[in-house]
């Protein structure tokens, strides 16, 4: 059930020539993903030092908050020591889902989309952490890489087959309940303890959909957040193709709003990053800046979310 | 989850690029490219320009609105539709001081 377009000369494209672009691709980006692969190793890799935990009868160093309960109990809770905690190996599941809409062709953002699949993707399969799946989505969402697959290196190109940026429609909101459909799956099959399995998802699209889409979205999102899946949207935004105004950081939209007391229809004109509902994402406009402000993003969610559940 | 039904009631939106040959009403750069739903005819599109954010015109001009050299008699939404495009594309919108009197105004 393929949504794309049949006689699109992108979907015809040789092995060769989807293995040539990957190659370009990935030489082009080379030195980007090795700097990313290393500021996400020290994010990602669970802490080598180890913390010393309480509570236990016996241990190395005295947890000083027992004292009091051990003494005032008349020394029966007798739990006072610390011991050194092995780490738990973290292990995850990270999708990469890239936004195959129209739109993403004629703002001139499809290569740098393109180019960040690549570069991020390569990243992840040398930092070995886990298991990658990539989906395209526009009108539907398909895999075009499962999680279970090894990425291995003709995995890459035959994932560039499938983007064509030439789906009619951008649905985000299917993009997200498809992606924590996939997610509970993927959980289910996942070898190790659930307590020690990430899951996270990078959406990386022009950013632009229906605003009408924003309140159900961040109805899927709280979702997301309680099953302990991050999203993340990078917002690819080649501003060297596009006019003044056009940038998403500038993109304003009229509404129609009902005056309740003259019954006249008033126009509002919005921002449209203004309702936008994932609060975790940024905004690129050359690659080249990806490395560094998706290593702060992620080492900020795992300061506020993933160290606090610990 | 289940509630979340596809939205398909008309609340779309197409992106926009608003042009003219008038300088008189031109407008800067950074307002031309804008989001409008796409179930407006001529008649929106004109309360739009005329808005405040916009021209912030005095008293409203009636605008006529050209795409392709055509002027603009449906919705949006139905001028996509016939021409088979998706609200994926940006429509160039060249706006001109409509000639249908005021009047008849209301039956857009
Ligand atoms: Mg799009």
């Amino acid at each position: 059930s393929t949504h794309l377009d049949e006689t699109s000369a992108l979907q015809t494209r040789s092995a060769a020539d989807v293995r040539q672009q990957w190659t370009e691709y990935e030489s082009l980006t080379r030195d980007l993903s090795l700097s990313l692969t290393e500021q996400l190793r020290l994010i990602l890799a669970p802490t080598l030092a180890t913390k010393m935990r309480g509570d236990f009868r016996t241990g190395k160093r005295l947890n000083i908050k027992r004292i009091i309960p051990y003494i005032a109990s008349q020394y029966k809770r007798d739990k006072i020591w610390m011991r050194r905690s092995v780490p738990s190996k973290r292990s995850y599941q990270i999708m990469l889902a890239v936004d195959n809409s129209k739109s993403m062709g004629e703002s001139g953002s499809g290569s740098l989309a393109l180019e960040t699949l690549v570069m991020v993707s390569k990243s992840l399969s040398m930092l070995e952490v886990g298991e990658i799946c990539v989906v395209g989505f526009g009108d539907q969402v398909k895999v075009a890489h499962e999680f279970e697959t090894p990425f291995s290196s003709d995995a890459g190109p035959r994932i560039l087959q499938d983007f064509a940026f030439n789906e009619s429609r951008t649905d985000v909101t299917r993009l997200v309940r498809d992606s924590i459909e996939l997610f509970r799956a993927a959980r289910t099959k996942a070898s190790g303890s659930p307590a020690d399995l990430w899951q996270m998802e990078l959406i990386i699209s022009d950013g632009v959909c229906d605003s009408s889409e924003h309140e159900p979205i961040r109805r899927l999102l709280r979702e997301a957040l309680e099953e302990r899946i991050m999203m993340v949207f990078v917002v690819v935004d080649d501003v060297r193709t596009k006019k003044k105004g056009e940038s998403v950081m500038d993109l304003k939209e009229a509404k129609f709003v009902k005056d309740e007391n003259t019954g006249a229809s008033n126009v509002k004109i919005e921002r449209y990053l203004d309702t936008f509902p994932f609060q975790y994402y940024l905004i690129v406009s050359d690659v080249k800046e990806l490395p560094g402000v998706l290593a702060t993003l992620l080492r900020q969610w795992f300061a506020e979310v993933a160290d606090s559940s610990s | 989850m289940d509630e979340i039904t596809v939205q398909s009631t008309g609340q779309g939106q197409v992106q926009v690029y608003f042009t003219t040959t008038s300088p008189d009403i031109e407008l800067p750069e950074e307002k031309r490219q804008l989001r409008v739903p796409t179930s407006v005819r001529r008649y929106g599109l004109s309360q739009i320009l005329n808005s405040e954010s916009m021209l912030d015109t005095s008293a409203p001009i009636p605008f006529d609105f050209l795409i392709n050299g055509t002027f603009l008699r449906t919705t949006l939404d139905e001028y996509l539709i016939a021409q088979g495009l998706s609200a994926e594309t940006t429509l160039t919108l060249q706006y001109v001081r409509s000639l249908i009197p005021p009047l008849y105004e209301a039956s857009f």
